[in-house]
């Protein structure tokens, strides 16, 4: 099976220039060094490599509705601010932590247990494209034509560890991949976040028991930044999602001060539905929020540059 | 000698039937009603005798007894007074025996003997059709309400109007007064003759919101500043509404004749028209007025604004109860009122419009003008109750228009946005026999079929908005009736994203 034609493979070895040193503190652990890795996309994402500008986000693949949201906005907020989101590509908290990285249109890298040629799981293809269309990469140490066996996958988690300096755990169980990829983390030097989670579920037991243990908590994206960036240095305002012209328009006009659907239409000369579904569309995806009366006013969320 | 007149007690806005029956006979000379009248039905013994005096009739010196039967059932009002008087002069002699055969009569005398209409004329002329009576004798005034039954299509009853006591001698006769309905029909295009939605000018969501209102039947609340036109735009709904159908119409002329109004316009060449009435009561009324009551029952404002529009201006003002108050009507189209002796139903199926300031001062929270202390505006939006805020489909925050737009173009006028209306209400009665706003969270599933983009528009909204499970079938109606304007069978996502921005917010 092929990637998308459009993206070219290639293969960097760890002699080479443009590998990321973080991966050579590996053997110091007794852990293997890759001999090299295989990818897909932006090679200068890896060639660029700055581990103070990176987080891993991993959670459990049987997360449900608050590990996805916590991932997606963590994702979201890490590459709003300029942060390299790297993730395994898993169902549940990994892939939602990619896809808010790429909400924000933020870099981000998936390491695949597999090779990098084979978008796994399957059902997770469209994120595969999506990762590569807009400037990501997709790496794994196993060459194309490999055959997926599971224990890549605990041998790809000592990759994501070693990647970042900062790894946030979303949800995970005891006894998880998750769990593994904490060990290597920590055994690396790694500072590991937790984000806290209702006692009764058995998918919150890791980060639970890690903030028990002193690790630092997060609760939101906010949180992750003060830790990564230093309290304060910056807050999470996000980049939404892009704008059609029309709607662009509509934004402007709420900036300018027009508060109700009437004075939108007016000062575009729109019809009265138009405008009213504009500004649904506009709160929908964040970049207005109505008051308890229905005014409109702009959110802290900006546009896409023009040419994203 | 005993003489039975037929006539009829107003409840609510129905007639029941009483017979009057007057006996008069040998004794010491002396007046007497009894079967539960009112002060105003005694008090008829003295209008009857200077009447019929005056009219160069003879009053008997004898022992006069007239009963209202059933007895059980509280009469109340002037309007007996000409079937006392008939009864009278027929027990005494004074007219033929058979002159009140088949004859129904409901008016108030004058000591002259002149007679002056009461309200109700036509649920009276109605109910004598019914009866299979042949001819209702009815003040002049009132012959034109009379009539109107028989013009749309109700069992036809003959409309004898009098001017005078004295014209009772001419029923029977080939001099017998006859009312020719002056072409009465009710042609039902709407006329508020100097109200037309061409003078709303430059509110575009404004008048979109209003066209779904009209379609939809939806209840909506008006948020804006005092001069925004938010009572404009309420008094200009009735005529962008679908025309009434002749059964509504009767319902419409009934209430305004038992309250004492006309239900209809003239529009000045003869013809006559019933249109959808606008109520707007002040917010100072007593939960009695709103809904009905009192003792006999009589109707309320909302009874009054049946099959039109009820406008609630300054919605924050209105007491509780009298909010409260609206619950049954709005939930069930109609109001019961419960008396020891009966209970009255009256209708009240209406479209209500609410009006608002954002908050007391009317500048609004977010406005840097607003003056009200903390928290004020909040608890000014809680007084629009649990029952009220559920019928609100669509609510919009409307301000002052621009001087420009206010000297710009007339908009799109009445009768060019009520084909619309039509054509989307038509298709909503084909599709479920009622209007949009009346559909049940099962009836929704049924006839609001979403596609796949509008059903991922509304879930996004349940997510980013926090729109609640009733919330989510407000938008899913507005939605409906947005793709009916649009001839669209299925809901489309801007369907679902117009009826986002016409939310209500703040009321789960």
């Amino acid at each position: 099976m092929t990637a998308t034609p459009t993206a070219r493979s290639w293969r960097i070895r760890r002699t080479e220039p443009g590998w990321p040193e973080c991966l050579s503190e590996l053997p110091a652990v007794d852990e293997k060094e890759p001999e090299s890795l295989y990818g897909f996309g932006n090679l200068g994402l890896l060639s660029e490599f700055d581990p103070d500008r990176t987080v891993t986000i991993v959670g459990s693949r049987r997360s449900g509705t608050y590990g996805r949201e916590v991932a997606r906005d963590l994702g979201f907020g890490a590459a709003s601010a300029g942060l390299l989101v790297v993730s395994g590509m898993a169902l549940g908290c990994d892939s939602s932590a990619h896809e808010g990285a790429l909400d924000a249109n933020g870099a981000t890298v998936a390491v695949l247990g597999g090779p990098a040629d084979e978008p796994y799981p399957r059902s997770k293809a469209p994120l595969y494209r999506r990762i590569l269309s807009s400037g990501g990469a997709v790496v794994s140490e196993q060459p194309s034509g490999t055959e997926v066996h599971p224990g890549f996958f605990p041998a790809r988690n000592r990759i994501m560890a070693a990647l970042a300096g900062w790894v946030v755990i979303v949800e995970g169980a005891h006894r998880s991949g998750t769990q593994h990829t904490v060990r290597q983390a920590a055994k690396l030097g790694r500072e590991v976040l937790a984000v806290p989670g209702p006692v009764t579920s058995t998918l919150s037991e890791l980060p639970n028991e890690l903030l028990s243990e002193g690790a630092p908590v997060v609760r939101d994206a906010q949180d992750l930044l003060d830790h990564v960036l230093g309290p304060g240095q910056t807050q999470v305002r996000g980049v939404g999602p892009e704008l059609e012209a029309a709607l662009l328009e509509a934004l402007v006009a709420v900036e300018a001060g027009a508060g109700t659907c009437d004075a939108v239409a007016m000062s575009l000369g729109l019809d009265g539905n138009d405008a009213a579904v504009a500004l649904a569309r506009l709160e929908l995806m964040g970049y207005v929020a109505g008051n308890a009366v229905g005014r409109y006013s702009r959110t802290q969320l900006s546009p896409p540059r023009g040419d994203a | 000698m005993i003489a039975r007149v037929h006539t009829f007690t107003l409840l609510g806005v129905e007639a029941f039937d009483v017979s009057v029956e007057v006996d008069v006979g040998p004794g010491l000379p002396s007046f007497c009603v009894v079967g539960l009248p009112d002060a105003a039905v005694r008090e008829s013994r003295e209008r009857v005798r200077s009447a019929v005096k005056n009219s160069q009739f003879e009053f008997p010196d004898s022992r006069i007894v007239a009963s209202l039967a059933p007895a059980d059932l509280r009469k109340a009002g002037p309007g007996f007074d000409l079937a006392i008087a008939a009864g009278l002069l027929v027990a005494f002699g004074q007219l033929p025996p058979d002159a009140l055969r088949g004859c129904a009569m409901a008016a108030e005398l004058a000591l002259d003997g002149s007679v002056r209409a009461v309200p109700g004329a036509i649920a009276m002329a109605e109910r004598a059709g019914e009866l299979g009576l042949e001819k209702i004798v009815v003040a002049r005034p009132s012959a034109a309400e009379a009539a109107m039954p028989a013009a749309l299509g109700a069992h036809p009853c003959r409309v004898v109007p009098i001017d005078c006591l004295k014209d009772l001698t001419l029923l029977d006769t080939t001099g017998e007064p006859s009312f020719t309905p002056p072409d009465i029909e009710p042609d039902r295009r709407p006329s508020h003759p100097g109200v037309d939605l061409e003078e709303l000018r430059g509110q575009p969501a404004l008048r979109r919101a209003l066209e779904a209102v009209a379609a939809g039947g939806h209840g909506m609340l008006i948020l804006g500043p005092p001069g925004a036109g938010k009572s404009l735009a309420a008094r200009r709904l009735p005529t962008i509404m679908p025309p009434l159908s002749d059964p509504e119409a009767m319902e419409v002329l009934r209430i305004a004749s038992a309250c004492g109004q006309n239900g209809w316009h003239s529009n000045g060449n003869g013809r006559h028209r019933a249109s959808r009435p606008f109520r707007a009561p002040h917010h100072t009324i007593s939960p009695a007025g709103l809904v009905g009551g009192g003792t006999p029952p009589r109707a309320g404002e909302v009874t009054m604004a049946h099959r039109g529009v009820l406008f609630l201006d300054e919605l924050g003002e209105f007491s509780r109860n009298s909010l409260e108050a609206l619950r049954q009507p709005l939930e069930d189209g109609e109001v019961t009122i419960s008396r020891v002796r009966h209970s009255v139903r009256l209708p009240s199926r209406f479209v209500l419009i609410a009006a608002s300031n954002p908050c007391p001062c009317g500048h609004g929270e977010d406005s840097p003008k607003c003056q009200c202390p903390a928290g004020a505006a909040q608890r000014y939006r809680n007084r629009i109750s649990g029952a009220l805020a559920d019928r609100i489909d669509i609510s919009l925050s409307i301000e002052q228009p621009r001087p420009e737009d206010l000297t710009g173009e007339p908009g799109e006028s009445s009768a060019a946005v009520r084909e619309r209306v039509v054509r989307a209400r038509l298709v909503a009665l084909a599709r479920q026999g009622c209007a949009n706003a009346e559909l049940g969270p099962k009836a929704l599933r049924e006839y609001v079929p979403l596609s796949t983009d509008a059903r991922r528009e509304l879930t996004s909204g349940h997510s980013t908005l926090g729109l609640s499970g009733r919330g989510h079938d407000r938008v899913r109606r507005v939605a409906r009736t947005l793709a009916d304007l649009a001839g669209r069978d299925e809901v489309s996502p801007e369907d679902i994203d117009g009826a986002l921005a016409f939310r209500r917010r703040n009321a789960e």
